[in-house]
């Protein structure tokens, strides 16, 4: 390539990563406002701009004994239903439960209704039930998207920015709140059930809120209330009064599933407790052919015609998707059980700690920085001076590429950072030390330094490539902030063979152009 | 190292840290009044230590303890402390990790390490010759060893940090060791197997002030964030500042001198490549 060439590709490069950096170092204000900045920017790790970071994991004993009794349940009315003989059940270790009774039959009834959700066994005079690999995995995943959708509603409500809510694998979810004013004690608080999941009856209807209070010219009757029910983005479909006060409440309700009716068409499911089986029997004999509503935090879940008198278990039907169903009945749920939810990593960090860290990094770069620069300077003057062009060149675009990727920078990659500032130094010790060396030979400027080049590049791309190895492993390996030094050390590395092989290299070579008698180095 | 075992951080002990700021309307507050406030409440073992100086009053309260008893703790400590001291402290700082996910990092961190040795021990064999792969890897191994080891005897905490540190250590070390490697290679082309330790010697003397050079610059800005870089860095910055020293001298010392050995014994080195 001319130098002409060479000079423009770098320019073009330089340009590129410094418009990125810009963009990430003036702060989000004034990179929206102005039409010139890339609105990609640099992200801070919650470390930097503080903020809660969670890994939460589904409680399994609590997620699988509270699966046990769902099946107990069934094959208990099962077995009323059929007349077959249970004698007893036991739940044991959250993982077991123990049948007996006429095991024969016993074992034909869970074939029929559970199936192969349970693995059976037989031990003496009992069965043992235990929880099927494919049930188990089935199990964490509807916990943890119920978890999931009460997490989401909560967070929200907080009025968190930007937060991070997401499934990591068997059973495991993310969590990551960005801003420090949220404080961990508080934010905590989202764990525990506070879900208010209510059963009233449905007083009025209509599509909209000024229909419904068009019906009653003197004011709403006394102690009611409009509740509305919405479209999953949110718009009012349907305006509807209600009591103040609930015929029954989430604690009441034991279960909510998605199942299907004999033209397998998707209905939703639901047992009460022995509390709610007696209040939900006596309301829905007197009230068939009424409307009641499941209304979470004031929000209308779903409100179906009473059709018959019902008791500890009931359905829901109606014509809706599968999914809708699932949706219906995940909102039930989490309106009903706490979320057997466990923090596993927890990693707070407030803002002014947050703040802290980064005026610390600032500072340990530019002292590093402005010693390595001067000593570079004193120890081979001009061509020194060569190097520290490239080592800012370097750290333009180390942070205008992690800006233009979106990457997190967290405080161990400002340490990266710091880190590339000494290392990346080294590929123009080794290009230097070796002109020096052969100028001692008596070679000519030019071919000293075509030589010096040439020799460096093999060695400078392998040093620099098992340093990398170790970086690649870092980011693979690494958790959390520790990953960002993993990122920072991968660009870093990669940027700085560039600069020192291409910015260095030209500089040089503009110089020796110019018809040098001795290159000070 | 073997005696006295590492001490884990809370990152692959399982357990909570708290970084606390304690205002200066508390008085003169000490690690021991820290301490014992905290073992007072029944949490034994709590390892308090000052972070940063004096006038800015921060501490770092850690403890390792099962999950169970974990879950409610970073509350606690707050609690706890702003009733002995009877004044509000800041929590600026919070970490817990549970038994599960400590594991886990134990495991992928030992995993880690022997991916990276691995790994360069395949580079190398592709790059230069199986003969120059041990010399190299011996050299980065010693150097972890002594950098862990410094934390082991010294009770310094060993947490992800280090780690990290760790593996930059390897990276750096063999760095150092490759550009001599190269140089031998270079150096044997032009001269031949007969006298290895000649070339060798001539090699390193050859490099040694680029190898001088890079690790002064680098230990520059090492040194710069010991200083500067704040507390939650030290632990990193200070394994790097061992590290880079071992990996300086090891290079010299350990990898050229196992290339001779290798050699001496199974017969030439070849140039490859």
């Amino acid at each position: 390539m001319s130098q002409r060439a060479r000079a423009l590709w770098i320019a073009a490069v330089v340009l590129l990563t410094g418009w990125a950096a810009t963009s990430s170092l003036v702060g989000r204000e004034a990179r929206e406002n102005s039409w010139l900045l890339s609105d990609q920017a640099l992200n801070l790790g919650l470390d930097l701009r503080g903020g809660i970071h969670w890994l939460l994991h589904i409680d399994e004993p609590t997620a699988f004994s509270r699966e046990l009794k769902h099946f107990e349940g069934i094959l208990t009315d099962a077995a009323e239903d059929e007349g077959v003989e249970l004698a007893g059940t036991q739940l044991r270790d959250d993982r077991v439960l123990e049948l007996e009774g006429d095991l024969g039959a016993l074992l034909e009834l869970i074939e029929d209704r559970v199936g192969s959700s349970v693995d059976v066994e037989r031990a003496g005079d009992r069965l043992e039930l235990r929880l099927s690999g494919g049930t188990r995995d089935e199990v964490l995943e509807r916990s943890v998207s119920q978890a999931l959708e009460v997490l989401e509603r909560r967070v929200n409500r907080l009025g968190v920015t930007e937060p991070v809510l997401a499934a990591q694998g068997a059973g495991r979810i993310l969590v990551q709140m960005p801003g420090g004013e949220i404080d961990p004690a508080g934010a905590r608080a989202i764990l525990e059930n506070t879900t208010f999941l209510e059963f009233k009856k449905v007083l009025a209807a209509a599509d909209n809120e000024e229909l419904l209070r068009a019906r009653y010219p003197e004011g709403l009757p006394e102690a009611t209330v409009v509740v509305f029910s919405r479209t999953p983005e949110g718009d009012p479909i349907e305006a509807l009064l209600v009591p103040a006060e609930p015929v029954l409440t989430g604690d009441m309700l034991q279960d909510a599933r998605v199942g299907f009716d004999r033209r397998n068409r998707p209905e939703i499911d639901f047992t009460w407790n022995a509390a709610g089986t007696a209040i939900f029997r006596e309301f829905t004999s007197e009230n068939v052919g009424e409307r009641m509503a499941a209304i979470i935090d004031g929000e209308v879940v779903t409100a179906p015609v009473i059709q018959d008198r019902i008791g500890r278990q009931g359905r829901i039907t109606g014509s809706f998707t599968q999914e809708e169903a699932g949706q219906v009945a995940i909102s039930l749920r989490s309106g009903a059980l706490p979320i057997p939810l466990q923090i596993e990593e927890e990693r707070s960090v407030g803002p002014a700690l947050g703040a802290d860290s980064v005026v610390k990094g600032v500072r340990s770069i530019a002292l590093g920085g402005t010693i390595v620069i001067l000593f570079m300077l004193l120890y081979y003057s001009l061509s020194g001076l060569f190097a520290n062009v490239a080592l800012i060149v370097n750290l333009v675009v180390i942070i205008g590429l992690m800006s233009l990727a979106g990457a997190t920078l967290t405080l161990p990659g400002i340490a990266g950072l710091v880190l590339t500032v000494g290392m990346a130094v080294d590929a123009n010790v080794i290009i230097f030390e070796r002109i020096r060396e052969e100028l001692r030979r008596d070679k000519s400027i030019r071919n000293a330094v075509a030589v010096g080049f040439s020799r460096s590049r093999l060695t400078i791309l392998d040093a620099n490539i098992t340093t990398l190895i170790a970086a690649v492993v870092l980011l693979y390996f690494g958790r959390g902030p520790v990953q960002g030094f993993g990122v920072t050390l991968a660009v870093g590395i990669v940027s700085s063979v560039f600069c020192a092989l291409t910015v260095t290299r030209l500089l040089v070579d503009l110089t020796v152009a110019r018809g040098v008698r001795a290159l000070r180095i | 190292m073997l005696f006295r075992g590492f001490n884990l951080g809370i990152e692959f002990a399982g357990g909570t840290v708290s970084e606390l700021r304690i205002p200066a309307a508390a008085g003169a507050v000490g690690e021991g009044a820290l301490r014992s406030a905290m073992e007072g409440a029944g949490y034994e073992g709590t390892v308090v230590t000052r972070i940063g100086t004096p006038e800015e009053r921060d501490f770092s309260v850690s403890l390792k303890r099962s999950q169970a008893e974990e879950r409610d703790l970073s509350v606690n400590v707050e609690s706890l402390l702003n009733q002995a001291l009877g004044t509000e402290v800041e929590v600026r700082r919070v970490e817990s990790i549970g038994p599960r996910v400590g594991s886990e990092l134990r495991t992928a961190a030992a995993q880690a390490l022997l991916i990276s040795w691995g790994c360069i021990l395949l580079y190398i064999w592709f790059r230069f010759d199986l003969r120059y792969a041990p010399g190299a890897v011996a050299a980065l191994i010693h150097d972890v060893l002594i950098t862990a080891g410094v934390f082991v005897l010294l009770g310094w905490e060993f947490n992800l940090q280090v780690l990290a540190a760790l593996l930059v250590v390897i990276g750096y070390s063999l760095n150092d060791t490759i550009v001599i490697y190269d140089r031998i290679r270079e150096n044997l082309e032009v001269r031949g197997t007969t006298h290895l330790e000649d070339v060798v010697n001539q090699s390193i003397n050859q490099t040694l002030s680029r190898t001088l050079l890079t690790s002064l610059t680098t230990l520059i800005v090492v040194v710069a964030m010991v200083a500067l870089g704040g507390p939650v860095l030290r632990g990193f910055a200070v394994a790097l500042l061992i590290g880079v020293v071992i990996g300086t001298y090891s290079t010299i010392y350990v990898a050229s001198a196992l290339l001779i050995f290798l050699e001496r014994r199974y017969g030439s080195v070849t140039a490859a490549r």
